[in-house]
């Protein structure tokens, strides 16, 4: 069975893991543990190759409390290669020029370290 | 199943309440709602159960088991009574769960609240309480907030239909608009009169509502959400009750029916969506709630919907079948959704004016229909004498939804 743990263990080395269902072939990033389509609890796990493109993107000027030191940064969702979409920051990107980034940018997984935890971000390329 | 019509409803005005607690905001909302029963109501002998909606009073309030403390503030302990919870749209549960006890003949008269004290909590850390309603291990890290979810949403909308910001404003002018109108919203003010006084202060003069919406006063929250696409923090709470159909005379000439109930979820990760201009949890509540009450979209006279963000109010009244894919911020800017248009939206100002109070919101909404469809509405009421109205109250990002339909 997955659980959160294995999305947070994969992610500290550097991962995004990701499940896919043996029954329909469903992929879905950050990993479930039961496919979103047919409802099949027979998964694998599955590795993202860290590649995709932006699907919308925006800047955060109001931040979390724990954050505001940070803002103002940029978050996107991105759709990966292997055919799901994942929520990170854009990272390398000025904040100040949010049409910098847009829908259909490639962008490459960076792991972001974030005090003691690690977000998962994202580079364009270029 | 038995019918079950709404007797009668009431609300706090929405807004700053600093000397109020969740508790007493409630009870003036239960006395409001108690003064519009038509022939009059005794709460203790006729109310057979309670059910509140209240997002996080854990954090605004250190206060949980919201239903006893409730019923005991309400001098009804001993009654079942608990809390509802669906971020944003937990009073539209409670009502929900009232409704379910009516109609299944458990209950012959039950009272719906909802209510949420906000402001006593700064801005930072309302923007903290209210981003639970979100996935907190997937989404949260990346420090997206609700107002960037929602800007998501307003990116991914602007790339596929081809329109931009100022395409959407016409929606707050015309929620400030309507607002103006309504005695118990947290902002009375056409934008235009904000413009000015702001204006005045700052010594600029704003020529027209976009030069002041596209100014440094309309400050960018997220991009490319600015203030003036966001609804304000607010304290408040609204009260509703339900009665069978077998007894609802004795109470009321004029009650309203619901006809139609529709609940639907959505994920709560944006990720896990294919498509951010719609949301799954509105249109299965709309599809559920159109097939009980057999009515179809063209037929709803005037509706309340979610526009926690401006965006939304158009990706909503789009979800609603009201208008085609694309064209609910045409609709809007056509004046088709103003109080003159053919299907006036947020007659009542919207959360954008009338404020949202979480937890209160959704009843709040059905409050307003209460008015419009019994002609109580005054300088706002819509003309033509609706019969049907529909409530669109959505948890979080849409990730939740509760549609209601009423006819008089
Ligand atoms: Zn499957």
């Amino acid at each position: 069975m997955m659980m959160v743990k294995d999305y947070l263990d994969g992610l500290k080395n550097g991962r995004i893991p990701g499940s896919r269902c043996k029954r329909c072939g469903n992929v879905m990033f950050p990993l479930k543990p039961v496919c979103s389509d047919c409802g099949s609890f027979d998964l694998n796990e599955l590795q993202s190759k860290g590649k995709g493109v932006v699907r919308s993107c925006t800047v955060i000027y109001a931040a979390p409390v724990r954050l505001k030191d940070s803002a103002p940064y940029v978050v996107g969702l991105i759709k990966l290669e292997e055919g799901a979409s994942i929520m990170g920051r854009i990272i390398g990107t000025d904040p100040d020029h949010p049409d910098d980034i847009k829908a259909g940018t490639k962008v490459k997984f960076e792991p972001l370290k974030q005090g003691d935890e690690i977000v998962v971000a994202f580079r364009p390329q270029q | 199943m038995k019918k079950v019509d709404l007797v009668g409803v009431g609300m706090t005005v929405f807004g700053k309440h600093p000397d109020k607690t969740g508790r007493d905001l409630l009870l003036e909302a239960v006395r409001e709602t108690v003064s519009h029963v038509d022939m009059g109501i005794d709460i203790k002998k006729d109310v057979k159960a309670l059910f509140i909606g209240y997002f996080t009073p854990e954090l605004y309030e250190h206060q949980g088991h919201i239903g006893a403390l409730a019923a005991e503030w309400l001098g009804l302990s001993g009654i079942p009574a608990f809390r509802t919870e669906s971020a944003c749209a937990s009073s539209s549960a409670a009502f929900a769960t009232g409704y379910w006890a009516v109609a299944s003949g458990m209950y012959d008269l039950v009272m719906v609240g909802g209510v949420e004290k906000m402001t006593g909590l700064n801005t930072a850390g309302v923007t903290d309480a209210l981003s639970i309603a979100a996935d907190n291990i997937y989404e949260l890290p990346t420090g997206i907030t609700f107002p960037g979810l929602f800007a998501l949403m307003a990116q991914e909308y602007f790339e596929k239909y081809h329109v931009t910001w100022d395409d959407l404003q016409a929606i707050p002018i015309k929620n400030h608009h309507n607002g103006a109108l309504n005695p118990r919203a947290q902002f009375r003010s056409e934008i235009l009169d904000i413009a000015e006084k702001t204006g005045n202060k700052i010594g600029v003069k704003f020529k027209d509502e976009m030069t002041f919406l596209k100014s440094p006063s309309n400050p960018a929250v997220t991009y490319p959400i600015r203030l003036f696409d966001c609804c304000p923090i607010s304290d408040g709470a609204a009260v509703a009750v339900l009665a069978s159909g077998d007894i609802s005379k004795n109470f009321t000439d004029k009650p309203l029916h619901v006809e139609g109930i529709g609940l639907g979820t959505d994920t709560i990760t944006l990720s896990g969506r294919k498509d951010l201009t719609s949301s799954k949890a509105i249109v299965n509540a709309a599809r559920a709630a159109y097939q009980m009450a057999g009515v179809k979209p063209e037929e709803i006279d005037t509706a309340e919907v979610h526009d926690c963000f401006t965006i939304n109010e158009a990706i909503i009244t789009e979800d609603l079948g009201f208008f085609g894919r694309g064209e609910g911020l045409k609709a809007a800017k056509e004046g088709r959704t103003a109080l003159s248009g053919d299907k006036p939206v947020n007659t009542d100002g919207g959360l954008k004016c009338k404020g949202h109070p979480v937890g209160a919101t959704g009843i709040g909404m059905i409050h307003e229909i209460w008015l419009q469809l019994r002609g109580e509405a005054g300088e706002r009421q819509v003309k033509g004498n609706p019969e049907i109205g529909l409530t669109c109250n959505v948890g979080g990002s849409n990730a939740s939804a509760v549609v209601l339909i009423f006819k008089r």
